[in-house]
């Protein structure tokens, strides 16, 4: 069993894997998706000179490249914290075998480094050096850069997959982590201690003595060791997987008084805190309430209230599309049994509505703080709020009753495309830009407060016939009701 | 109790059910057996509207299952995983599903209480997840879910299959006694044919989609399936 048979079998169950998108469309969509994002990014490696000279007339590119190196591999860690997830029952099948464990230890080491993470930043490391370093040091100097950038994202890599192996919970290192990273910015910022000349100087160091790149090469070998020792004393799935906290039985009181649907609310309420991939979704929802401190000042000064309209949706409303897309799907693990409690379809359908209105009005409450900014935010946002929850919710529903796939929760969010399908992106550009053209227009040829009415209008019409969309809804999901139950049953 | 008239299901040409009429009735147990492929698991679906039949009607108390909802309120059935809830603790899926049928925490606490030999200190108080349990440990949480409700109509996908020998017992011992004392009408498919003919009042043998025997439970129906399902020719 070489490792190339086990990389084989992974790239196998990619490929076969019974929900990857089959669809030709979709695979080259996402195939231009992926290579457009390489190429900004080998772009931003080969421009990021002109750019530093531009901004920066005086200062040389490779010093400032230079003092922000032990920075970006501070930050790489914590992006690694929530984006690596160790590839440990990938050796299941594999560990009863008459396979040698040194061989099972290179597949899991190997295995794990075959991660974006890790293959993005050699597209600015490569370009920059060869655009910017190789010129002025030399070949050997440049190939020693590279080593020494490389073996730090190895470094990087395995030293996170060693805190994850260790410690049950990786936060408290995420956290330490950013309050060092705070600390040491301070400390630039105050100019106590200059953190960004300790990095150019060793860097710039590095450059001109390259066999200094051993020191880095050594850190990725100490690393690569530790991960793999603690890998070969605990080379059993109940090990290799992060061990588990006590789980207890929680209750929202304050849902108890609504019934059934009060129930069901704090079942999705309990299946998105439950399961990772819900949770990043949701939390991706509360970091975009966010995007009004970088977005809004500039539409406001410019007067672009189109642009403030679409953010405004966004704030408001985003979590209506990020888990509306997969309403039913979210449940597929156990929709036989959903289908068959004694739940009543019309409520089933209510509480998913509640919920959205919930969360909508949340975060809309949230957002208005962003009034203080200009007054015209709290109008648009209102009016976004209104069509998120009067308009999209319902567009959504009824989007989601054309969902047949089956939904793993218990993969991670980040590039995971896993039961999305044309009508997914369809759907997310409508609910989007459908509003935004009608404000456009209207903003346009009739004006800013007619704009507004219509658009609040749109949403509280749809609030208003409430009871009636919602049996029309039912009626499309029990027509479909069959497709999505023998769609859910097949993982 | 139920009433079924030509239902036919067929999956690629192949007839996977297919029943010409069948009869239900309360306070009985049908043992349902047949290999795989007998069309057992199939049928189950097409007694709760989850899959469509091509043809045929299933009546349930004189309703048909595919356009009322009210066999709900009195149907508990527990096929396979996919009728768990997997990220609640059991505690929080028991109060769900004793919440849906109007039972307030401290019912289903009783009724727990009254199953705890049944559990045998596996299920209650671990801190798990429903998903963390092992497979005969989850069938044991579904099976307590489906009788929590008190149904009239109780549907289980073979039962012994999943259990430890000595929760089988229990299980034969509890399906006979919910069957005289409740009138409750059981449904259970099973490779077993042994706790099959011993717990059924009727017993039907399925192959390919039809019932091909309808027989009384009991020693001389054990005979039977044993000619049956005997390897015919080595």
């Amino acid at each position: 069993m070489t490792l190339s048979t086990f990389l084989a079998h992974q790239w196998h169950s990619f490929w076969r894997a019974r929900n990857a998108n089959k669809s030709l469309v979709l695979q080259i969509v996402l195939g231009i998706f992926y290579l457009l994002i390489f190429l900004e990014i080998a772009g931003l490696g080969i421009f990021l000179p002109l750019i530093i000279k531009e901004s920066l007339p005086g200062k040389d590119p490779v010093v400032l490249f230079c003092s922000y190196i032990i920075y970006y591999f501070l930050v790489g860690l914590l992006f690694r914290f929530q984006l690596q997830e160790l590839p440990s029952l990938s050796i299941q099948p594999y560990l009863t075998q008459n396979i040698k464990r040194s061989s099972m230890l290179r597949f899991l080491n190997m295995r794990s480094l075959i991660h974006v993470i890790n293959i993005l930043p050699l597209f600015v490391f490569i370009p920059f050096s060869v655009v910017e370093i190789l010129p002025i040091y030399g070949t050997v100097a440049t190939l020693c850069f590279l080593i020494s950038m490389f073996a730090l994202v190895v470094n990087n890599h395995f030293l996170n997959m060693y805190i994850k192996r260790k410690s049950i919970s990786s936060s408290w290192w995420f956290f330490s982590i950013v309050i060092a990273i705070a600390i040491l910015k301070a400390f630039d910022y105050f100019k106590i201690l200059s953190f960004e000349t300790t990095s150019s100087n060793l860097f710039v160091g590095l450059l001109h003595n390259p066999w200094l790149c051993i020191i880095p090469l050594a850190m990725a070998v100490i690393t690569f060791r530790l991960n793999n020792n603690y890998l070969r004393s605990h080379l059993y799935i109940e090990e290799l997987v992060s061990q588990r906290k006590m789980k207890v039985s929680t209750n929202y009181a304050f849902l108890d008084k609504y019934g059934d649907v009060g129930e069901m609310i704090a079942l999705d309420l309990k299946l998105i805190f439950r399961n990772k991939r819900p949770k990043s979704l949701v939390i991706l929802s509360g970091v975009i309430l966010l995007y009004g401190f970088i977005f809004y000042p500039r539409y406001l000064q410019t007067g672009n209230f189109t642009m403030l309209f679409l953010f405004a949706l966004f704030i408001t409303g985003l979590f209506i599309s990020n888990y509306g897309q997969f309403l039913f799907a979210w449940q597929s693990s156990h929709f036989d049994g959903m289908m068959s409690y004694n739940i009543n379809m019309k409520q089933y359908i209510k509480a998913k509505f509640l919920l959205f209105v919930t969360v909508c009005s949340l975060q809309f409450l949230i957002a208005s703080f962003y009034g203080f900014m200009g007054w015209h935010i709290l109008p648009i946002q209102l009016a976004a709020f209104l069509y998120s929850i009067g308009v999209n919710s319902f567009v959504t529903i009824y989007a989601a009753t054309y969902n047949y796939k089956y939904l793993n929760l218990s993969k991670s969010a980040s590039m995971n495309f896993q039961g999305i399908g044309a009508l997914q992106w369809l759907q997310s550009l409508l609910i989007s830009f459908g509003p935004v053209g009608v404000f456009y227009l209207l903003n346009k040829f009739v004006g800013f407060w007619p704009a507004i009415l219509v658009i609040s209008s749109l949403g509280i019409v749809g609030l208003a016939f409430n009871e009636i969309i919602i049996n029309w809804l039912v009626g499309q999901f029990n027509t479909r009701k069959h497709k999505i139950l023998e769609g859910f049953r097949e993982r | 109790m139920i009433s079924i008239k030509n239902l036919k299901k067929t999956y690629k040409g192949i007839d996977a059910v297919d029943i010409a009429a069948l009869e239900i009735y309360a306070g009985e147990v049908i043992g349902l057996v047949g290999n795989n492929g007998a069309g057992k698991t199939t049928f189950f679906r097409l007694l709760l509207d989850l899959i469509r039949a091509n043809s045929g009607e299933i009546l349930s108390k004189g309703h048909l299952v595919t356009v009322t909802e009210e066999w709900k309120s009195y149907t508990a059935a527990y096929i396979d995983e996919g009728f768990l809830i997997d990220y609640l603790t059991p505690e929080e899926y028991f109060y769900f599903v004793g919440k849906l049928n109007q039972l307030s925490k401290a019912d289903v606490d009783d009724f727990l209480q009254s199953y705890q030999v049944f559990f045998d200190d596996a299920i209650l108080k671990k801190g798990k997840y429903i998903r963390d349990f092992s497979k005969g440990n989850q069938f044991k949480i579904g099976i307590i879910a489906a009788l929590l409700t008190k149904p009239e109509l109780l549907i289980l996908d073979e039962p012994f299959a999943n259990l430890d020998p000595t929760t089988q017992l229990r299980l034969v011992a509890m399906i006979k006694q919910l069957a005289a004392d409740h009138r409750m009408c059981i449904i259970v498919s099973s490779h077993d044919i042994n706790h099959v003919s011993e717990v059924s009042s009727r017993i039907l043998l399925m192959e390919k989609g039809k019932i091909i025997k309808d027989i009384a439970g009991g020693e001389a129906a054990y005979d039977e399936m044993v000619d049956y399902f005997k390897v015919k020719e080595l």
